[in-house]
């Protein structure tokens, strides 16, 4: 007992909670900064800043390029979504439910795509794609996002299907219903929270993703990411800034829409 | 009622209602067929055919290829040029930097959840994914706010009259890293935070009423127990930073050189297929002998939870 309380645990404690108090700050600080720089009046970047407009995402609205390519990344990730659910909760319940040899072998093979390098696997698709004159397309970009992200759809549904109280579906079978009523009216209301999270998971990758977008995306399309890219690396103005500020909204609703759907506590499994 | 919607159903019980039930069921691999045939077209075959070019010698001419050789000569370019070398070694000493010091400053945090109350442990989790929904480059970007010529560290320490030139933190190896470290921490503590919560608290009881100190209770009993964790989060953040080109390219200036962005450049400016694939796959293999390694290390440091879990 006396060493509970010793000087050198003490320190070494407090010491681990002021790294951890920083670590907190740094993740959100950054983010701050810049919806802070979004409203200031210079056209340069610097801080702090100097006075309150709302020019530049006004300025956001009227480049038309930058808002084109937000309707790219948009229709993007509301493709990959729907891809990841077509393809992904049929995938998860044949890992989770099947009774044919191989369902772990299933399960890492849909893992091999999402442990490969984005960059490789863009660079692969390009070169696929080239040799069988498929050329670079907001659909090209769509499918290979889809293939690259699909293991975390079928990673959420599966974890939630193998903690479904099996009792749920015998009770179901029992009353008669078909393997297709059964899914319908009890398996699939259960796994909704699982799937609306790994909806917005895959939402935002398609929308965000830029390691398999630079090379898959169309020459005339280009989505957010790589447009933001370009534009960082060519003005100064808080534009960029601006644009941030948009998507720290988007990112508070999508936030939002987790914690409603699954629970923040459950984003893990 | 579903049989009724079903014609090839009735009638001949057996076979085609039995496949239909297994369908709809998911007891076999029917309903994960359209994801295989995707994988197996925009996925595998794809890295098939990067594999080959990156061992053959192509003729390219109006974007398809004419002729294609076998030759191990772009490899053997690759493993004699010293760009490559200085190149990955740059990327793995910077991805592994990063790895290292995202567990230094993530650990922290994942024992605050441990330690922490209900609201303590929601603010740690909202804290943590909310970076992870907005773009790496909007985050990124956020530095070259901070670390700026005219950024927030340089007016502040001019302000307060420490320096009277602004310090060049952008366009170094330091601006990379840090950027690096404050992007990849919520991709280390996530798992960190999953481990901990699995944790049953009973042996952290177990160790304080038997005179353990906190800090040895954290060195003897959570440390050990969260390895699977650190070994999930370091290979996470290893394989995001070892690939990445948005910070090197935005935070390094154009010339700070990585693996990610020499491909980049190999790829979509200079068009050097061969060069690019085999780039590619040496990124890939030595990632995988990475990740081989914290897999190994991470098995042979968890104690009691293995015999549970296997």
């Amino acid at each position: 007992m006396l060493r509970k309380s010793s000087l050198a645990d003490t320190l070494g404690i407090g010491l681990i909670l002021a790294v951890a108090l920083l670590s907190l700050v740094l993740l959100v600080a950054p983010s701050l900064i810049v919806v802070i720089i979004s409203f200031d009046t210079r056209a340069y970047v610097s801080f702090p800043p100097e006075g309150f407009t709302l020019r530049w995402y006004a300025e956001v609205f009227e480049q038309g390029e930058l808002v084109e390519a937000m309707l790219n990344s948009l229709q993007v990730g509301v493709t990959v979504t729907f891809l990841c659910v077509v393809l992904g909760v049929p995938t998860a319940l044949a890992c989770a439910r099947g009774r044919f040899r191989g369902t772990t072998a299933l399960s890492v093979f849909v893992l091999v795509p999402h442990m490969v390098p984005g960059i490789v696997l863009g660079v692969a698709v390009l070169f696929a794609g080239a040799l069988v004159g498929v050329s670079p397309s907001i659909w090209l970009q769509s499918i290979s996002i889809t293939v690259f992200i699909l293991a975390v759809m079928v990673r959420t549904v599966q974890s939630r299907l193998l903690r479904l109280d099996p009792a749920l579906e015998e009770a179901a079978a029992n009353l008669r219903a078909s393997p297709f009523q059964s899914l319908r009216t009890v398996t699939f209301p259960l796994l909704m929270p699982a799937i609306l999270a790994g909806a917005v998971f895959t939402f935002v990758e398609g929308f965000d993703n830029l390691s398999v977008a630079i090379f898959t995306h169309g020459f005339r399309d280009r989505p957010l990411p790589v447009e933001l890219l370009a534009l960082v690396q060519y003005t100064s103005s808080p534009l960029v800034a601006a644009v941030s500020g948009v998507q720290i909204v988007l990112a508070v609703v999508a936030l939002i829409a987790v914690s409603l759907s699954i629970g923040l506590d459950n984003v893990n499994e | 009622m579903a049989e009724a919607a079903l014609p090839s159903g009735i009638g001949q019980p057996g076979l085609g209602e039995r496949t239909v039930d297994a369908l709809l069921s998911g007891r076999g691999i029917w309903p994960a067929v359209p994801a295989i045939f995707v994988l197996m077209i925009v996925a595998i075959i794809p890295f098939m055919i990067l594999l080959s070019l990156g061992f053959s010698d192509i003729v390219v001419a109006r974007g398809a290829i004419v002729s294609q050789t076998l030759s191990l000569s772009h490899l053997s370019n690759a493993l004699s040029d010293p760009l490559y070398w200085t190149t990955f070694q740059r990327s793995l000493s910077l991805a592994l930097s990063t790895t290292a010091l995202c567990f230094v400053f993530g650990y922290p945090v994942a024992y605050l959840f441990l330690i922490g109350g209900r609201w303590t442990k929601r603010l740690i989790l909202v804290l943590t994914i909310a970076p992870l929904l907005t773009s790496g480059i909007v985050r990124t970007y956020a530095w070259l706010v901070i670390l700026g010529g005219r950024g927030v560290v340089n007016s502040t320490l001019m302000n307060i009259g420490l320096i009277d030139e602004p310090l060049r933190i952008m366009n170094t190896h330091w601006a990379v890293l840090i950027g690096m470290v404050q992007i990849h921490l919520p991709v280390m503590i996530l798992p960190l935070i999953a481990v901990m919560s699995r944790h049953d608290s009973r042996l952290v009881e177990a160790s304080e009423n038997l005179g353990a100190s906190r800090l040895g209770t954290l060195r003897h009993v959570i440390l050990p127990l969260s390895v699977p964790g650190i070994g999930t989060g370091a290979a996470l953040v290893f394989t995001l930073s070892y690939t990445t080109f948005v910070v090197p390219q935005l935070l390094g200036g154009g010339n700070y050189l990585n693996a990610a962005t020499m491909i980049y450049e190999q790829v979509v400016f200079s068009l050097e297929w061969s060069k690019g694939s085999v780039t590619s796959l040496i990124l890939m293999v030595t990632c995988l002998v990475v990740l081989v390694t914290i897999a190994l290390l991470t098995n042979h440091f968890t104690r009691w939870t293995k015999g549970r879990e296997g």
